[in-house]
Parts: structure tokens; sequence; C-alpha cells
């Protein structure tokens, strides 16, 4: 049945619980599986890298495949923070104004009625399902045309409009019942008021997860940094380690390449864990009936 | 005039929008400019010249682009000549079919299985969700080389074998592989599992009790509370996971499409690729307009009626005002007629 309250952990421990964690212990042995593969292959020595058949678990852990990299990140032209700050800009920008621009669409085409809604939505959904890179180059030229190649603009412009994202938050807008938005509308508020107010503190689940999405969608995008940027100084985090991982020898750069995944994986596993509380709590506290 | 007819006549007078429709209008097209525009210039435009160099031939040249028209030149070599596309797609539709609806149901489990009072919950929701964060990136691809998405152990050749006496080959082979690459589908379905969940908790909980008071069983609680509830997030989670799959970097469509994009043969090239991503696009369009179609919500029986009863009302005062303007145009007819016979003693009234 449908727990309601802040907690997600129930006070006490009875025995029937006892089936669903037996049914759910094995599952989340599989669920766990990436992550702990990524930890482990991080530290594997060279031998246990290429070993077959391959193993699952680190035997003997060392840090080498770290100094390789940050040896390999020391002789490169460019410091290895410039491509940190970069990163960090383009994503923490695209994020905010993605999830900006989203909220407030998918609060317009869910809850306001006006005319050519219904096209716009199905422009929404025929984009989600295009393949990205077959626009390749025509965003390449719209990219030349307004002269932002080579800026961090290059970065943030092609990734503000996530159609996912937006097909996701506007089903939870949906869900936000009509009469609550009547009755602040009865009591004097604005459009403005009622988005602040009502629509956003009522969604902030779907917006976590669409965080989260956005967030992964921009911090591994690699595209951008490929074809819209030449300037090596404005190139992200992502591209760097891929190309640490690449130019050097393939040999040592399985090793750098483990290295470098761990270090990209954990911004995500940060990012996560601040936002897991808002995604897990979903709409149970929100008093939507 | 009869009642019916000015009802009829009301439903089809055009209503004029009253200025507060017209200011809600505004405040509407306000709020989602910011995103129009961003759609405009990077979803609609590029698709719309992506499909121009779908019909061309594109070479790129030190002077610049080459373009030569061929028309559908681009889609029918594809159909017909390319030997790597037609195959791949018939194996994409056939894992995508299978595949959906396994991690929907798989999702809808677990959100069940995580919405009850468990201890440790928000630990088994941490874990649950946690592939999610993994799968998109790059780190998905290392697994997939290191073999560490699949369940080598798994036999397939022995599944294919026993599928294969009651079904056709190529389902055969599809459903084994499936079974091989359990695991990735299992860690597709995060997002899935959160919406699920969201969803489950919205359902009021004193309906459950109703339910049981009146001594429904948890099965049948579940189908006729808890499914009807979810539908149109079931559909959602479905469209979701198809556009997942199918943009999904681990899709052997894509490699193939940014490979023919980037190859400097005389034939393929970038308006090659761009053809084939759109055929790629109205498959994947297809496949979920197809899913969309049998999980609809259909309307209640209600609307259904009064859709009804309003449809038979147009079609009777159609009827009447055919029937007045045949009246009108016999009227002139026989007018017509009697002026012709101006000296005849017949004056159409049937008596001399």
């Amino acid at each position: 049945m449908a727990y309601k309250g802040h907690r997600i952990n129930p006070k006490g421990f009875e025995k029937s619980q006892i089936k669903i964690i037996l049914l759910l212990l094995p599952l989340i042995i599989f669920m766990a599986l990436p992550i702990v593969y990524i930890i482990n292959h991080a530290f594997k020595p060279m031998e246990e890298l290429f070993a077959f058949p391959p193993n699952f678990f680190v035997r003997n852990p060392t840090l080498d495949n770290f100094t390789a990299l940050i040896k390999a990140s020391r002789t490169a032209g460019i410091p290895m923070s410039r491509y940190v700050f970069n990163s960090l800009i383009i994503t923490s920008v695209t994020i905010v104004l993605s999830l900006l621009f989203t909220t407030m669409a998918a609060f317009a085409l869910s809850k306001i009625r006006f005319r050519a809604k219904y096209v716009l939505m199905d422009i929404n959904q025929a984009a989600m399902m295009f393949v990205a890179t077959a626009v390749l180059i025509p965003r390449y030229l719209v990219m030349t045309f307004t002269g932002t190649i080579n800026t961090y603009v290059a970065h943030i412009l092609p990734l503000l409009a996530v159609p996912v994202a937006l097909f996701l938050v506007k089903q939870f807008v949906d869900q936000v019942p009509d009469s609550l938005l009547e009755a602040a509308y009865m009591d004097g508020a604005s459009d403005r008021q009622v988005y602040t107010k009502i629509i956003i503190p009522m969604i902030k689940p779907a917006i976590a997860t669409a965080a989260i999405m956005v967030f992964q969608q921009v911090w591994t995008n690699m595209e951008t940094s490929n074809y819209f940027v030449n300037d090596d100084s404005l190139k992200t985090l992502t591209f760097y380690m891929n190309t640490l991982a690449n130019a050097n020898n393939t040999v040592a750069g399985q090793g750098m390449s483990a290295a470098a995944a761990l270090i990209m994986f954990i911004p995500n596993l940060v990012l996560f864990i601040l936002l897991q509380n808002n995604v897990m709590n979903t709409m149970a506290t929100s008093g939507i009936k | 005039m009869s009642k019916k007819d000015k009802i009829a006549k009301k439903s089809s007078a055009k209503i004029k929008p009253g200025r507060l429709a017209r200011r809600e209008a505004i405040t509407g097209l306000l709020f989602v400019t910011p995103w129009i525009i961003g759609a405009c210039i990077f979803l609609a435009y590029t698709m719309g010249t992506s499909f121009w160099y779908a019909l061309n031939n594109i070479r790129m040249t030190p002077m610049g682009k080459k373009f030569t028209y061929v028309g559908t030149g681009n889609f029918t070599q594809i159909l017909l000549a390319d030997v790597d596309f037609t195959p791949q797609l018939i194996e994409y539709v056939t894992s995508t079919v299978l595949s959906v609806p396994i991690i929907v149901v798989f999702a809808l489990i677990i959100a069940m299985l995580l919405n009850g009072p468990i201890k440790f919950k928000g630990f088994f929701r941490l874990i649950f969700f946690l592939p999610v964060i993994v799968v998109s990136g790059p780190v998905m691809g290392m697994l997939a080389d290191q073999g560490a998405a699949t369940i080598s152990t798994i036999d397939t050749q022995a599944i294919t074998a026993a599928m294969s006496g009651f079904l056709p080959e190529s389902m055969a082979t599809a459903i084994s592989e499936l079974f091989g690459s359990m695991i990735t589908v299992l860690w597709y379905s995060g997002v899935q599992i959160l919406i699920f969940l969201s969803a489950l908790q919205k359902i009021d909980s004193s309906m459950y009790e109703a339910a049981q008071m009146d001594g429904g069983s948890g099965w049948e609680c579940f189908w006729k509370i808890t499914l009807p509830t979810i539908k149109p997030m079931i559909l959602l989670n479905v469209v979701y996971t198809i556009v997942f799959i199918s943009g999904n970097e681990q899709n052997t469509i894509i490699t193939l499409i940014q490979n023919s994009m980037f190859s400097g043969t005389k034939e393929k090239g970038y308006g090659y690729a761009s053809a084939m991503a759109w055929l790629y696009s109205l498959v994947v369009v297809l496949i979920v307009v197809i899913f969309a179609a049998l999980l609809m919500a259909r309307k209640d029986v209600y609307e259904r009626q009064v859709k009804k009863a309003k449809r038979d009302m147009k079609k009777e005062a159609r009827l009447v005002k055919k029937i007045e303007r045949r009246g009108i145009r016999n009227a002139k007819k026989i007018e017509k007629a009697r002026k012709k016979r101006k000296y005849s003693t017949y004056d159409g009234s049937g008596d001399y």
C-alpha cells in the first residue's frame, strides 16, 4: 500500500518484510554490478586488465593507473584545471537554463490554453525520436552562422533543448490537479506566481530526475568538443580524458582510460547522492492526490 | 425551427475568443517562447536541413560542400543495395519490441516492491536507480567491450535450439540474445522504476482500504485499482524506453549512420547518412505509434455516448438541410417548367 510520510524507512522491522528483501537482494546485486566493476577496474594493474578470462574483482589493487594519468596530463600544454573549469561552467549553466526552459514550457504546454499547443507537442515528440547524429552538420552551420563557434556558447546551445526532459516533466505537470491552480488564480495569483509557487514545488521530483538526465548528457558529451570547438583551451574534461587515454599507446591507455572512467563517474555519483532525497521521495510528500 | 436545429446551429457556430482567453493564450506563448526559439533553431531547422541533405549526394571538397540532387536515390540505395542497414534494422525492431515490455514490467514489479513498507528502502531505491547514471555514459561502452554486460554462463545456443522447435529461426535467435543481454535490459529500467514509484505513491490509500473492506484480494486490487490508475505512466514509460533504446550509443544502427557519414566513398557521405537517419527515425516513430495505439486510454462510456449523440444530431441536421434545399430546388424547377409551358393549360396543380 502507498506509504505516506516524510521518512522513507519504516521504524520497525517486521517478519513480513523478509520475503520482499529476499526478492530484492539478488536483483540488487545485478544492479550494482556496473559500479562495482568501474571501481575495481580502475585499480587493476596492467596484467589484470588484460587477463583472459577477465576478472571482475581486482586482486592486487594499485594506483598505477592514476599516476600514469597525472603524469600524462603534466606533459600536456594546458593544465587540467582549465578543463575542469570549462566542464563545470558549461555543465552548470546548461543545467540551470535547460531546466528553467523545460519547466516553463511544460507548464504552458500542459496547463495554459493557446493556439498551436498540440502542434508544438508533436514537434517535440518527433524531435525526441530523431537521431541526434543526423543533425550534426546543420547544427554546425547554425553555429557558424550565428558566430558562436569556438565559444562556450557552442557547448551550451545545442544541449539546451532536451526533448525527453520536456516530455517527462510535462507528464508530471499534467498530474497536478487543475483545481489547485484554479484556487490559486481565484486568490489572485498571477501566472508567474502559479509557476513558481505551485508548479515548481510540486514537480520537484521530476525536476531532480530531469536534472540528473541533463547532467549526464552534458557531462559525458564529446560531440560539441569534437565538432564545434577548435580551441583546445575551451574543450571539456570528458574530451580531455578521452584523448589522454587514446593518444598514448593503447596498452598503457587501457589503464588510464579505466582510471579516467572512474574520475568521470564520481561527479555523477556525488550529484546523484545530493539529489537522491528529492528523487526518491517523489511525490509522497507533495500533497497531490 | 425545431429545438434540435437550434442546438445543431449553436454547436457549429464559431465562438470568438474573449479577452480573457486571448490573454491566457498570450501568457502561454510567452512561457514557451524560449523553448520555441531553441526548438526552431536546433530541432526544426536542423531536421528540415537534414531532410534536404537526404535528397542530395553531398561530397566534401576543398572548395566546400558539393550538392548533387538525387531525389529519392539515397533511400532506394539504402533499402535495396546496402548490405548492413536492413538486417540491422530488422534486428533492432525485434529486440526493441521484445525488450520494451520486459523493461516496463520489470520496472513495475520493482516499483511495487519498493513501494511497500520495508526496511532499508532508501538504500534499495538508491541501488536500483544507480545504473541510470552509468548506462548513458561512455562507461557503458567499456563495460560492454569487457563483456561485463552479458551473462556468459548462460548457453544461448541451447536456448536457441530449444526455441527453434516451435518458433521461426529469427525469432528464436532474438529471444536467446535477449537472455544473454538480460543484465543490460535490467540496467535500463532505472528511470522507469522512478516514474512508476511516483505514480504508485499518488494512489489514494483509502481506495485500497475500501476495496479490502469489500473483500477484494491483493490480486484484484492490482488489476482494478493500481493498473488503471497508473496507465498513463505505463504509456510514458514505454515511450521513454523506446526512445532510450533507439538513441543509445550502444545501438548498432547509430554507429552505422555515423560510419557512413564520415566514410569517403563516392556514393555514401553526409546525404546518405541523413537519408539513413530519416528512415531509422521513421521506424522508431512507427514502433512508438504501435505501442501507443495498444496502450492508449480508451474514452469512458459516457464520453463515447455523448460523442455519438452529437454525431447523430449533426447527421440529422444535415439531412433536414438537405431536404429543405431539395424542396427549394424542386420548387424552382416546377416554376421554370410552368413558365416554359406558359400557354399550356397545365398549371401543375393536376387539374385542367
